[in-house]
């Protein structure tokens, strides 16, 4: 899950790492009062999840004079389809330079990496691409508590080296928040000194429960009701609902509605051992779903049992057609059961989905 | 095979538990069928004393390792506890583990891959449904009537998926050396690169299938590290960006681990790659014309 810029800023302050002076309004009411502490020269930015709010109006510059008329103008935008909800009010800093930094989990290696750069204020994918030896990397061990110095050295370069314990004031916010990316970008140097003026954090979701933090607060009413029965779920924009076993194969089943010209509406894993209420839960939450027309469920494996996946599906009895492929056991059993109440049953995964897309269609 | 054999002694943590207590029946079921080891001891603490399946259970894995010769391991422990007993294992000196559950906090995976590295151990997974070569061994949850045994190694970042295309290949006469599912989260103890490199030196496999799916760039690195013969499938084509897709890891992020691009790689290194499943046996027999 990844925290909101103020949200970020707080974690950083807290670990000893300089922000901007900042305050979070959520009407233009409340921004009367941090006037004076904000100075002639702030600006407002909106709380939204989505990225790039900067070119989409998510950012507006805002003086003494005209603070308040311009924290209206931005309650009143929408970014990228979002309401502005809440502004966070920050001082300006008088920037000299701009640095990047960030911290993520290295997938190849196994272990965190840093990766620091003089260019900062760009994104890193750009900066990537066009000057790749600007770009300094250095792989954490996991096992140890801080970086060795030897490798902050690495890091900073020419750069001032009071971002040495920035680095590590970081890092341990990595590893103590259970972060899977910490970014700083930019990170700047002013006359007052150095300072964090954006942060990114993303929170493992495996984590959110240890750390205290609240699951996804962004939810729509389906997939908080998926949450609520333990279902993997995201909403897609077609007409082809699908349920399947395991991540993979349930992808898989989407990825195949594309290749035979249909579009899927979801993404819904009910995990192993699909149980009959799992299942009707399942397919009821699908066909509520408004758009959908037809619905395929696709499960395998050894430990499914079919007759109750059977008995999960006759359960929901939604108005839209559900066409099923199953294996497992008990498969004649399940099968005799749908074909009794008049479901269509097929053997492959490329059948159930032809079929779903000429019926979509 | 490439992590054990019939005379491979396993052992499973969590082995009291209904997950546990399940797949020793599935393991050791396998296990008479093809005359291996298979589970001899399991581990749950405060348990000792007790059998599951007529197996043992031991209070800690060092009481276990001193009562019976084992070499592998699978762990079933809920995920908060799970890191712990990847370390406990290594620690004791169990050379291959694999570790079933999900939900581990990468943090936690990141430091317990570290410590059995230190310890000369391996870990397979988490969050995956571990391995099973044909008429030698099954370490973990595969259900076996698919398979059957030959000369194609199968390497997954799924489960139910790689049942698919092993159903696929056992239909079509194509037998298995070891499947092997590494598991569905960010960071696994074997990459398609690690688990490459043991097919490469096994005589049995002649060829490799790769099952990758949305998320990083471990299967492009796998590709580029082998010179065995591949046919690749990559999931999630019509996954949107910054969604997760189910497993922890199966997100493009950063711009970085769209299945097209990792397709276009793929392609561009040689791999001939499915875009259905029910491609693969075709593909791979053109392999075998090919190469072997």
């Amino acid at each position: 899950m990844k925290l909101r810029e103020y949200e970020a800023k707080n974690v950083l302050k807290e670990a000893g790492i300089p922000v901007p002076a900042g305050f979070l309004i959520r009407s233009t009411d409340e921004l009367p009062p941090y006037l004076d502490a904000l100075g002639d020269d702030f600006v407002l930015k909106a709380q939204v999840d989505v990225g790039g709010r900067g070119k989409a109006g998510g950012i507006l510059m805002a003086g003494k004079a005209d603070g308040t008329k311009v924290a209206k103008e931005l309650f009143g935008r929408q970014i990228k389809g979002l309401p502005v909800k809440e502004i966070l009010a920050e001082q300006r800093l008088d920037i000299q330079h701009e640095y990047y930094l960030s911290i993520t989990v290295d997938r190849s290696s196994k272990q965190p990496l840093i990766l620091f750069t003089d260019e900062g204020g760009v994104d890193i994918e750009i900066t990537a691409k066009e000057h790749p030896e600007a770009i300094r990397k250095a792989i954490a061990n996991p096992l140890i508590r801080d970086i060795p110095l030897f490798k902050l050295r690495e890091l900073i370069g020419t750069a001032p080296k009071e971002i040495g314990p920035i680095i590590n004031k970081l890092y341990r916010i990595f590893i103590e928040k259970d972060a899977l990316l910490a970014e700083i970008n930019p990170l700047v140097t002013t006359p007052r000194g150095i300072f964090a003026a954006d942060a990114k954090l993303i929170i493992d979701d495996n984590a959110l429960g240890r750390q205290g933090f609240k699951v996804n607060r962004d939810f729509t009413d389906r997939e908080r009701e998926a949450e609520k029965h333990g279902f993997s779920y995201v909403e897609l924009n077609g007409t082809i609902g699908v349920i399947g076993n395991g991540a993979g194969l349930t992808m898989s089943t989407l990825d195949l509605i594309e290749f035979y010209g249909g579009k899927a509406a979801n993404f819904l894993d009910v995990g192993g051992g699909a149980e009959s209420e799992r299942v009707m839960n399942a397919v009821r939450l699908v066909g509520s779903v408004p758009s959908v027309k037809v619905i395929v469920v696709n499960l395998l494996g050894g430990i499914t049992k079919c007759d109750e996946v059977a008995k999960g599906i006759i359960a929901a009895s939604i108005p839209q057609k559900v066409i099923v492929r199953l294996a497992g056991t008990h498969e004649a059993e399940g099968r005799a059961m749908l074909l009794e109440k008049g479901y269509e049953m097929l053997d492959t995964m490329d059948l159930v989905v032809k079929k779903a897309v000429e019926v979509a269609a | 095979m490439i992590y054990g054999d019939k005379k491979t002694g396993v052992l499973v943590q969590g082995a009291t538990g209904k997950q546990g207590e399940f797949h020793i029946g599935l393991m050791n079921s396998y296990a008479r069928q093809v005359g291996g080891r298979g589970v001899i001891a399991g581990v749950t603490p405060g348990k000792g004393g007790k059998e599951v399946h007529g197996v043992p259970v031991y209070n800690t894995v060092k009481e276990a390792m001193r009562d019976h010769d084992i070499s592998a391991s699978v762990i079933f422990v809920p995920a908060a506890a799970a890191a712990d007993s990847i370390m406990e294992e290594a620690n004791a000196g169990i050379q291959t583990i694999v570790a079933i559950t999900e939900h581990i906090p990468v943090h936690d995976t990141m430091k317990a891959v570290a410590y059995a590295k230190m310890e000369g151990c391996t870990v397979i997974g988490p969050n995956c449904p571990g391995l099973l070569s044909p008429g030698e061994v099954k370490m973990g949850i595969m259900p076996a009537g698919l398979f059957s045994r030959g000369n194609v190694g199968v390497i997954s970042r799924s489960g139910t998926l790689t049942y698919e295309v092993v159903d696929e290949l056992t239909r079509a006469g194509i037998g298995q050396s070891t499947v092997i599912g590494i598991g569905g989260d960010p960071v696994i103890g074997q990459t398609f690169v690690d688990v490459l490199e043991r097919f490469k030196s096994d005589q049995q496999t002649k060829a490799v299938v790769i099952i990758g799916e949305v998320g990083g760039n471990l299967e492009e690195e796998g590709a580029k590290s082998t010179d065995l013969p591949l046919v690749s499938y990559i999931a999630g084509i019509s996954a949107p960006p910054d969604k997760r897709m189910g497993h922890a890891g199966a997100i493009v992020e950063g711009g970085e681990g769209d299945s097209r691009a990792k397709i276009a790689r793929l392609k561009k290194m040689g791999v001939p790659v499915a875009s259905r499943p029910s491609e693969i046996p075709a593909m791979v027999r053109d392999l075998f014309k090919g190469h072997c």
